[in-house]
């Protein structure tokens, strides 16, 4: 088990240094000169702005940059903000913390909801209910995410007399949950993955209760969901909390964006409009590490649940 | 003096319907079978004979639909046991010229009322063993976990180390080697052999009144098939357990069985004691012996050169004929019954003691 | 409540079987109608605003009647906030998704099927490098590898959907190569070499045009409906379509804060836009996925 996982940590060195490469390519490629601010406004060319450079520290040729950056970023240390002034790692940090407790939240959410829903569809297949739920789903997935949040929000602040919603601050402390849980609850319906979860749970779980192994377990009169929840249940939870970890680091960006969260979404909306480069390439690095981390996690219980893989 | 059989099938259909061809595939279609207690039923035939779904039906494992559509099925456990009670009420059949033409069937209502009749029966009562051991055993789970499972589903014994050693006890029943290494093993770390060992044990450990096994050989090695067989008919020896063995292979069936049926197209074409209705001696039914014949044996292919394959195809279960089933490839019919051959399908009569043949030859 | 099955005929051709279908279930046949009718208006709507055949201009504001609800006068679906007709303004807002769509779809289709035939195809190291390859992309959410790009060019429509044919050309790829692995364990490849077919004709015609043709066009629709999703947030976060020209993100953008004060119809027509066109594109992937795979009893 030690060599399965081991192996899956460099795999995941060598791609997240295959994604800082093409954060990289894509930022060399950009129209523009990226530390163009750091010269304060002023127009150099040639001799005159490579001297520029080299005073400020800043490598030449574009390999030099990339490992400068790289060395950096292994340290810990992201650069400056280019709006701001500011370090990058430490906003990194805070508004990380925040955009994280709305991803693994949501991620519950959407778990809570289509799991069950998929379940069912796949033991009553034929069920006018299964079909209404599923459909709801789809629904649910196809309407903006933005203007679910306004909706929610209008409702909540409108219909229900509640305070309006204050940005994640002290303030209004017996509401305050509710301005935490509602962003997270949209963003666990409206990712989008809601409906390709409730797709694959029930496929999932049609295809293991069709398996001979089934069959024997009904034979025997042995409980059915104690032989199915291990290919069943956990299986495809784990799979969908790391393949769907991309899709709702999306949503969060447009949640935070309705909700005013000040998470990394914000942050990254505002770098794009600013050009800001240190932040926007922290944060692609800060996501492949998240999603990273959710496909080990993944790899991690196949690899506990299932008794032949240890052995691959 | 008959005593009661164990189990008694009577009219048994089991239909499954093709949406792509708007038609029934009738699998079972009218069978009638009975099992004494202690004795080894064998009930033997080609692919699509309908001999494993009518067991599975028996055991309530039919999920397509629409399944089970009529039959009597009692278990005389000790007391009589109805399995397919309250299926009148909940099946509707229109026939038209004596086919079933329209089946109105309410699956869900069914499927809870088979749950219900069935409980305790499965697995308790009366177990059953499956072709390709490896996939029907749950790869997630240890063997002697899921051996263990069964101890403490059925039998008195519920605490983790009783069961563990009483399915220790059963992997040496089975003669499966080094019982206590492939306690610990899961099935992927088995061979096709010692999985259908394991499976058997499983089975057994449950102590069931009667096992079942659907095709308990095939798909092995020709050496384990032989070891099987010889484990089963230790078993049945020692244990004197009741058994229905279903083989397309007539020679394990005959090697187990104290008695045999010969199913084809979705019914009993033949039953009796095995000696009689496998002796090929030729007072049987024709597709029995056609049968015989076709098995790779010295008697067959000397003098002759060749062996004799069965002519024609296996039938086709949604075109059921009006007359006999087996009239397209009967070797042995001649012009005086070849008008009621064609015409009517004769029913299965007594020919001799405890022997029935279903043929025109042998009725008047 | 019973199911019935009812046999029509007599004698049933051994040959006989009903199209796909015929014996399709009423859902599917359903789905697949309302995603056709879906693609059909969305079609439609893009020559008539490539045309410019629009049942109002655009830009015209007419203060007399803003925020104004449906048929309301000659506003089939009422005004915006400044008095726009809102059919109109929907309409053109699918200029904004459509050939960016299919160019994205394209760039999926195009970059998945020949990653997926490499690796599928050849295996060992291709294989590795490939699934190196998609595991990168994937590592990637979909819409922060925007905001880079974004910040690094400008927000341009056509950058942004070829990043977005990138990223969907991952999933493609992989169940190319499943497929592909479930003909070469058939030997259906093995069978083709050996009759001395050769290999573009192996790759095109039977891979990918027979075996793989219902899975790449499934794709396509579900590649559409990103496509909607995907412009529609962005010109909402203020990176596509910019104003006056319509696209349903900005259009909901534009109207949030008269939802928030009550009037909700200037944000929530687009809306439904997006969520029955969503939807259409989904379904229609669904439904034609279970008559493909012959699924779905009903």
């Amino acid at each position: 088990m030690a060599a399965v996982l081991s192996r899956e940590l460099a795999m995941t060195a060598l791609l997240l240094a295959g994604v800082t490469f093409v954060a990289f390519l894509i930022l060399f490629l950009a129209p523009g000169d990226p530390f163009a601010a750091l010269l304060g406004g002023r127009t150099l060319a040639g001799a005159e702005r490579d001297a520029a450079y080299a005073a400020l520290g800043i490598p030449r040729t574009w390999y030099g940059q990339y490992f400068a950056w790289i060395g950096n970023v292994v340290q810990g240390e992201f650069g400056i903000s280019l709006r701001t002034g500011q370090p990058v790692a430490r906003e990194l940090a805070t508004s990380g913390v925040r955009t994280l407790f709305l991803t693994l939240g949501s991620l519950a959410v959407t778990l809570a909801v289509a799991v069950p829903i998929g379940a069912y569809a796949a033991v009553r297949p034929a069920s006018g209910r299964a079909w209404a739920l599923t459909m709801s789903a789809y629904v649910v997935s196809a309407l903006p995410t933005f203007w679910l949040g306004y909706i929610a929000i209008y409702v909540f602040t409108r219909q229900l007399g509640l305070f309006p919603i204050l940005s994640g601050t002290g303030e209004a402390q017996e509401h305050a949950w509710l301005y935490a849980a509602l962003p997270v609850v949209l963003l666990g319906l409206g990712s989008g993955a809601l409906s390709e979860v409730v797709r694959y749970v029930r496929e999932e779980v049609s295809r293991v209760l069709a398996e001979e192994y089934v069959r024997t377990a009904r034979a025997k009169g042995a409980s059915l969901w104690r032989h199915v929840y291990k290919e069943g249940l956990l299986l495809p939870i784990a799979e969908i909390v790391a393949s769907k970890m991309p899709f709702v680091l999306s949503g969060a960006i447009i949640v935070e964006q309705v909700f005013n969260w000040p998470g990394l979404g914000r942050l990254a909306w505002q770098a794009a409009q600013d050009r800001d480069y240190p932040v926007i390439m922290a944060i692609t690095l800060a996501a492949a590490v998240v999603v990273r981390l959710g496909s080990f996690l993944h790899r991690t219980v196949y690899v506990a649940v299932n008794p032949r893989a240890s052995h691959e | 003096m008959s005593a009661q059989p164990l189990l008694r099938i009577e009219s048994l259909r089991t239909y499954f319907y093709s949406r792509v061809k708007e038609a029934f595939i009738r699998s079972v279609d009218g069978v009638d079978l009975e099992v004494a207690r202690g004795e080894t039923l064998g009930i033997v035939g080609e692919s699509g004979s309908g001999k494993s779904v009518a067991m599975l039906s028996v055991m309530g494992l039919v999920t397509a639909a629409p399944g089970i559509i009529t039959g009597r099925v009692t278990f005389h456990d000790d007391s009589p046991r109805e399995l397919l009670a309250g299926l009148d009420r909940l099946v509707t059949v229109e026939r038209r010229d004596g086919r079933i033409v329209s089946v109105a069937k309410d699956d869900r209502a069914w499927a809870a009322q088979a749950e219900r009749n069935l409980r305790g029966v499965r697995g308790g009562k009366i177990a059953m063993i499956f072709q390709n051991p490896r996939a029907a055993l749950n790869p997630f789970e240890t063997v002697g976990e899921q051996i263990a499972e069964a101890i403490r589903l059925h039998t008195g014994l519920k605490h983790p180390a009783q069961a563990k050693e009483r399915a220790l006890h059963w992997l040496e029943q089975v003669r499966i080697d080094s019982p206590r290494l492939r306690y610990a093993n899961h099935p992927y770390g088995l061979s096709g052999g010692m999985c259908q060992r394991a499976m058997v044990a499983m089975a057994l450990a449950a102590e069931p009144r009667m096992l079942i096994a659907d095709e308990p050989t095939t798909g092995l090695d020709a050496t384990i098939q032989a070891r099987i067989v010889d484990l089963l008919a230790d078993l049945k020896a020692r244990l004197g357990m009741t058994m229905v063995l279903i083989s397309h292979d007539i020679g394990v069936v005959g090697r187990l069985s104290d008695r045999v049926a010969v199913m084809y197209g979705g019914r009993v074409m033949e039953s009796g004691p095995a000696s009689e209705v496998l002796g090929g001696k030729g007072d049987g039914h024709p597709y029995t012996r056609a049968l015989l014949a076709s098995m790779p044996r010295a008697e067959n292919v000397q003098g002759k050169g060749r062996l004799p394959a069965i002519e024609g195809e296996v039938l086709d279960t949604i075109n059921t004929p009006k007359g006999c089933r087996f009239l397209a490839r009967c070797q042995r019919i001649h012009d005086g019954v070849r008008a009621r051959c064609a015409e009517a399908e004769p029913e299965l009569a007594e020919v001799a003691p405890g022997r029935r043949v279903r043929c025109w030859l042998y009725q008047s | 409540m019973p199911n019935v099955y009812v046999q029509t005929v007599d004698e049933v051709s051994e040959y006989s079987q009903l199209s796909a279908w015929r014996s399709a279930g009423r859902i599917d046949r359903l789905y697949v109608g309302y995603g056709a009718t879906v693609a059909g208006i969305v079609v439609l709507s893009y020559l008539l605003g490539a045309l410019k055949w629009l049942p109002h201009d655009p830009d015209a504001m007419d203060l007399g009647a803003m925020m104004a609800g449906p048929l309301t006068g000659s506003y089939l679906l009422g005004t915006d906030f400044l008095g726009r007709d809102l059919l109109t303004r929907l309409i053109l807002g699918i200029q904004a998704y459509f050939l960016p769509g299919l160019a994205a779809i394209s760039i999926a289709l195009a970059l998945g099927s020949l990653l997926g035939v490499a690796a599928g195809y050849r295996g060992g190291r291709t294989d590795a490098a490939v699934t190196y390859f998609t595991n990168l992309i994937d590592a990637l959410p979909r819409l922060v590898l925007m905001l880079l790009v974004i910040a690094a060019f400008k927000p341009q429509i056509y950058t942004i959907m070829v990043v977005l044919g990138i990223t969907t050309a991952p999933t493609i790829a992989t169940m190319v190569k499943g497929k592909i692995l479930m003909l070469k364990q058939r030997n259906f490849i093995e069978s083709a070499v050996a009759l001395g077919l050769s290999p573009p004709t192996i790759i095109f015609k039977h891979i990918l045009w027979h075996n793989c043709r219902a899975l790449l066009l499934i794709q396509a629709t579900i590649g559409m409906a990103e496509a909607v999703l995907i412009e529609t947030s962005l010109s909402y976060l203020g990176f596509g379509v910019q104003e006056p020209t319509p696209s349903w993100g900005n259009m909901i953008q534009a109207g949030a804060n008269y939802l928030l004060q009550g009037n909700l119809w200037s944000s929530t027509a687009p809306a439904l836009a997006i969520l029955l066109t969503v939807l259409g594109f989904h379904l229609l992937g669904d439904g034609l996925n279970n008559i493909f795979e012959g699924k779905r009893q009903r």
